[in-house]
């Protein structure tokens, strides 16, 4: 088995002798280095949200250097991985949403954006001369016309499915497994955008590790009842209110810990 | 084998033993990637098409996880292979039946569909920087002058109209399976028509299923429209499949 690539891996349009093209699969390997990036579809609406290194220190303007963007009035996307790649895909996600907008008069419904996005990215998959994107895409969208909140999410080989909650990049497996415990699924009770602003702050908070990860700034983006289904960026106020109840969370967890750890002596 | 490997990389290349090896590993892609197995069956009146249904990851909403596609009112598809390049094949299948409704003011016959996507399909084995697309297609409809139609479209480019079809990872066995049946086929009533595929299918993964694992969809009569069977309907064909075994 070639697994290694071995001459089979410098274009998108090789197959390898097994079938797989490892352009694609390297593409993921980039996302998977990115920055851990979040969305959940609540029962009131969609949260999206990033990890945000420092990595210019203090000379860089905070606002600047943004992973979450709105697409159009009601639809937002996060991107993870090769960041101006993901900066690409939300350009055309834009160019789509507009079109849209100017050829049929409604806005574009999340399923075809998703759908347009992810055939996009597809296209980068099949041609010698091009490279995939590096970058996957967390979208949030509204339908006006069925009046239904979705959340899909975009990879690097141009699959994209429909999510009740979504990770990519660093830690993604273990942040999945925290979204697994919530009560999204169809008759579970569900989980609003106030209580989902504290568990997405909770879980990039968990993942941080001191002295291996650089500190970080939660870069958030909501739509919901409370926006009118338009999506804008969480209010900085509410980011680090949510930041400061998830750490006390977070604390309170691990006393119970070290409790419990005290009472087997 | 080793004089072989310099001609893998291009597709527009033959191998000195006239192999175009781009190509196998892209049916190797196609039926191996999913590990899925598809099932279609040919009837008097009906054509279904069974696949099972995957939900890659529990925080995936199953409903927007399917390989079944309509095509247009009355014509469907089941597609395999990578989920992508399945996408973007349903996307230019759609097109194609549309825009021949629109230049000729009729549905697109499948046979008319299966020969233009694999003409297609074929461009990208002759072309040096496009990889042929990882997917296998079976198309299917009732043609108001020749009745149920089924064609499978493969990434080279093979396109042939069938009494009964299998793509996927247990492909060789399912169309074992259903070989035995062909000669009955033609009469197949619709119920008796998708029973055949979820039996096929069954016998050649060797489980009983249950009706949320399955993908049905079914299309029957000269004005019958293309259409996913919901979970209870599938239930009720699994309840007198097992019946009838019982």
């Amino acid at each position: 088995m070639a697994s290694s690539g071995s001459g089979y891996d410098l274009s998108s349009s090789t197959f390898s002798p097994d079938g797989r093209i490892f352009q694609v699969e390297y593409a993921a390997k980039a996302v998977e280095n990115g920055g851990t990036t979040l969305g959940i579809r609540c029962s009131d609406g969609i949260l999206l949200c990033s990890e945000k290194p420092l990595v210019a220190g203090r000379m860089a303007v905070p606002a600047s250097g943004r992973r979450v963007h709105a697409l159009s009035s009601y639809a937002g996307a996060a991107v993870t991985g090769f960041l101006p790649d993901g900066r690409q895909v939300v350009a055309r996600g834009r160019e789509e949403a507009a079109g849209y907008l100017d050829s049929f008069g409604a806005p574009i419904p999340p399923t075809v954006l998703a759908e347009r996005l992810g055939s996009y990215v597809h296209y980068f998959t099949l041609h010698g001369a091009l490279r995939p994107f590096g970058a996957s895409t967390l979208m949030a969208g509204y339908d006006t016309a069925e009046k239904r909140h979705s959340l899909h999410m975009v990879d690097p080989s141009g699959m994209s499915y429909e999510y009740y909650a979504a990770a990519a990049g660093r830690g993604r497996q273990s942040a999945k497994t925290e979204l697994e415990k919530l009560p999204l699924q169809p008759g579970g009770a569900g989980v609003t955008l106030e209580r989902g602003l504290v568990i997405l702050a909770k879980i990039l908070h968990m993942l941080f590790e001191e002295g291996r990860d650089k500190p970080f700034v939660i870069e958030m983006g909501w739509m919901g009842v409370r926006t009118g289904w338009k999506f804008s960026a969480v209010p900085d106020g509410l980011v680090k209110a949510a930041e400061v109840e998830a750490k006390k969370e977070l604390e309170d967890e691990e006393g119970e810990d070290d409790e419990g750890e005290e009472m087997e002596e | 084998m080793s004089r072989d490997s310099n001609y893998d990389h291009h597709i527009t290349i033959f191998s000195p033993q006239g192999r175009l090896y781009q190509i196998e590993y892209a049916f190797k892609a196609a039926t191996a990637t999913s590990g899925l197995t598809s099932v279609a069956v040919r009837g008097k009146d009906t054509v279904a098409l069974v696949t099972q249904r995957k939900v890659p990851d529990r925080l995936i909403v199953p409903s927007s996880v399917t390989n079944i596609f309509k095509i247009s009112d009355g014509m469907g598809c089941l597609m395999t292979g990578m989920g992508a390049d399945c996408r973007a094949q349903v996307s230019r299948l759609r097109y194609e039946a549309a825009d021949f409704t629109y230049k000729y003011g009729a549905p697109c016959p499948a046979a008319v569909l299966a020969k233009r996507i694999a003409d297609v399909a074929q461009v990208n084995t002759q072309s040096a920087s496009m990889r042929p697309l990882a997917s296998v297609a079976m198309l299917v409809s009732v043609d108001d002058e020749r009745g149920p139609q089924l064609f499978k479209v493969d990434c080279a480019g093979h396109y042939l109209p069938f009494k009964a079809a299998a793509s996927g990872a247990k492909e060789q066995e399912a169309m074992n399976h259903l070989e035995k049946k062909a000669a009955d086929m033609a009469n197949y009533s619709e119920d008796e028509t998708v029973r055949a595929a979820i039996v096929c299918l069954g016998s050649v993964l060797g489980s009983d299923f249950r009706g949320g694992e399955l993908e049905v969809a079914k299309v029957t009569g000269k004005d019958g429209k293309f259409g996913v069977l919901t979970e209870d309907e599938i239930e009720g064909h699994l309840n007198a499949i097992a019946d009838s075994d019982a």
